[in-house]
C-alpha cells in the first residue's frame, strides 16, 4: 500500500505532518496581520509609510524564501536575537516568522489591490460623514476588501503549505524532513518521498478544489 | 552608545568585511551565480518546451490527451518543488530504473534542472492556456473558415497571438525559477546560496554572507519584474487575469 511506511514510522511521519499544519496555520495567520499592515502602509497618506512598504514588499519577493529562513535560523542568533532558548523551538519559530515574512509580502500586494479596489466615493462619503480615517478604514474600507480577496488568499495559503517543505533545509522536522530521515534509516527512498508526497496532497488538494470553486463564483458576481 | 560598538556587539564585526574585498570571493560567487543561471536557463527552455505541449494537450479535443494533461498540471502545481527536485535526485529510482539500469546516476545539475522543470512546466502551460482562452472565439472560427487545419491555425493565428500577450507573465515565472535555483543547493550543486554557505561555514560571518547574496538575488530578480512591465501588450481579458493571478500567487511565491 502506497504510505503504508508512514504507519511503521508513524512519530517521525504524523508528527512531521503535524509540524508542517502547525507551520502553515501559524504562518498563514502572521501573514496575514502582516500584509494587512504592509498594505495600509502602502497606500497610506503618508510618503514615508508607503515607501517603507514598497521596499518591504519589493525586498521580500525578490529573494528566496530559503535565504531569508537561513537569515533568520543563523544570522540571528549572530547578532544576540533568538527566538527561544530551546534549540528545536528556535528552529520552528524561524520557520513561522519566516513564512509571515515572506508570504506577508504577497498578501499585502493583494490587500492593496483590494483596498484601492473600494469605490473612492464611498470613502468621500465616510469622511465626509464624520469617520476619521481609522474609523473609515474599520467600518467601510477593510470589510469591503476582505470579502474580495478570499480567493486569492486562498491561493497564498497553497503557496505556504507548500513552502513550508522549505523548513526541512533549516532542520525543522517536518514532513519531507521526516522522509529524509526514514530514507537514512530504511533505504526505501521511494516508498519515503512517495509518502511525503501523499501528506502534502492531502492538503493542498482540498485547498485548491476550495479555492478554485470560490474563484469561479467570484468570476458570475462580478 | 555609538554605532560601532553597536554593530560590533549585534554580530557586524568590521573585521568580517575587508574579506569581501579580495577578488577570489567574488570569483566563487562568481562561480556559484554561473551556475545559477545555467540552473535557469536550462530549467526555462526544458519547460517551456514541455509547457507549450501541456497547454496544448490540455486544450485538445481528445479526452485522454486532455485528461493526462490535466492530471499533470493539477498535480505538480499542489506539489512542493523542493520535492520534486529531491524525487529527481534519487540514486536508481524506479523513474530512470526501466530505461537506464540500476546503477543509473543522474548529475545532480539535471536532477535540479528536472525538478524544477517539472514544476515550471505545468505553471507554464497553465499561463499559455489561459493566453490561447483569452482570445476572441472568432479568431479561430475564421482562420477555420479560411481552410486552415487545426494545426495550422494554431500555429499561425492563435500561439503567436497568445503567447505574445503572455510574456509579461512568463516573464515574471522566470523571476520564480531563478529564487527556486536557490533550492537546488540543498542536493549538493554549487549555485549562489550553497557558494555562500561555504564561504561563511568557512569564516563564519553568516551575517554578512547571506546579505551579499540575497542582494544579488533581489538585483537580478528585481531587474526582471521590472522589465516585464515593459512587456505589457495590450489589455488582457478577465477571465485570463484572474487565472494569472492565480498562478503567480499559488506557484510564483514558491
Amino acid at each position: 500500500m502506497p504510505g503504508g511506511i508512514a504507519f511503521e514510522f508513524p512519530r517521525l511521519f504524523f508528527g512531521g505532518f503535524w509540524l508542517t499544519v502547525q507551520i502553515s496555520v501559524l504562518g498563514l495567520v502572521g501573514a496575514l496581520v502582516l500584509g494587512t499592515v504592509v498594505a495600509l502602509f502602502r497606500v497610506s497618506p503618508i510618503a514615508a509609510l508607503r515607501w517603507i512598504g514598497g521596499s518591504y514588499v519589493e525586498f521580500f519577493r525578490n529573494t528566496p524564501l530559503v535565504v531569508q529562513l537561513f537569515f533568520l535560523f543563523l544570522g540571528l542568533p549572530f547578532m544576540g536575537i533568538r527566538f527561544s532558548s530551546d534549540t528545536f523551538e528556535n528552529l520552528f519559530r524561524a520557520a513561522i516568522v519566516g513564512m509571515a515574512t515572506y508570504h506577508g509580502a504577497y498578501v499585502a500586494e493583494i490587500v492593496r489591490g483590494g483596498l484601492l479596489g473600494v469605490d473612492k466615493g464611498q470613502l468621500e462619503a465616510a469622511r465626509s460623514l464624520g469617520l476619521s480615517y481609522p474609523g473609515m478604514l474599520r467600518y467601510v474600507q477593510l470589510p469591503q476588501t476582505f470579502r474580495a480577496i478570499i480567493p486569492p488568499l486562498g491561493n497564498i495559503a497553497i503557496a505556504l503549505v507548500k513552502n513550508t517543505s522549505l523548513a526541512s533545509t533549516i532542520g525543522v522536522a517536518e514532513t519531507l524532513s521526516a522522509a529524509e530521515i526514514v530514507e537514512t534509516r530504511t533505504f526505501r527512498t521511494e516508498e519515503a518521498f512517495l509518502t511525503a508526497t501523499l501528506f502534502f496532497l492531502l492538503l493542498t488538494v482540498p485547498l485548491g478544489i476550495v479555492v478554485n470553486g470560490l474563484e469561479r463564483r467570484l468570476l458570475v458576481a462580478r | 552608545m555609538d554605532i560601532t560598538t553597536f554593530l560590533q556587539e549585534h554580530g557586524l564585526r568590521p573585521s568580517t568585511w575587508p574579506m569581501f574585498a579580495d577578488p577570489a570571493i567574488w570569483r566563487f560567487f562568481g562561480e556559484g551565480l554561473r551556475e545559477t543561471v545555467f540552473l535557469a536557463l536550462a530549467s526555462v527552455a526544458l519547460s517551456f518546451v514541455a509547457g507549450l505541449l501541456f497547454a496544448l494537450g490540455r486544450l485538445s479535443r481528445i479526452g485522454a490527451i486532455r485528461w493526462a494533461s490535466t492530471a499533470y498540471i493539477e498535480g505538480v502545481r499542489a506539489l512542493p518543488v523542493l520535492l520534486l527536485i529531491v524525487y529527481f535526485d534519487i540514486k536508481g529510482s524506479s523513474l530512470f530504473r526501466p530505461i537506464f539500469g540500476p546503477d543509473f546516476d543522474l548529475p545532480r545539475f539535471w536532477a535540479g534542472v528536472l525538478g524544477l522543470s517539472m514544476y515550471t512546466s505545468a505553471v507554464l502551460a497553465e499561463i499559455i492556456r489561459a493566453g490561447v482562452l483569452s482570445l476572441p472565439q472568432g479568431q479561430t472560427e475564421a482562420s477555420r473558415a479560411l481552410g486552415l487545419s487545426y494545426a495550422q491555425s494554431m500555429r499561425h493565428v492563435i500561439l503567436p497571438q497568445a503567447l505574445r500577450l503572455m510574456v509579461p507573465a512568463m516573464m515574471a515565472q522566470l523571476t520564480t525559477v531563478i529564487k527556486d535555483t536557490s533550492l537546488v543547493g540543498t542536493i549538493g550543486v554549487f549555485e549562489l546560496l550553497k557558494q555562500g554557505r561555504t564561504i561563511y561555514t568557512q569564516f563564519f560571518n553568516p551575517i554578512e554572507v547571506l546579505i551579499i547574496v540575497s542582494v544579488i538575488y533581489f538585483l537580478i530578480c528585481f531587474t526582471l519584474s521590472q522589465l516585464s512591465r515593459r512587456f505589457e501588450l495590450g489589455r488582457v481579458p478577465r477571465l485570463a487575469q484572474v487565472k494569472i493571478q492565480e498562478v503567480q500567487l499559488r506557484d510564483q511565491a514558491a
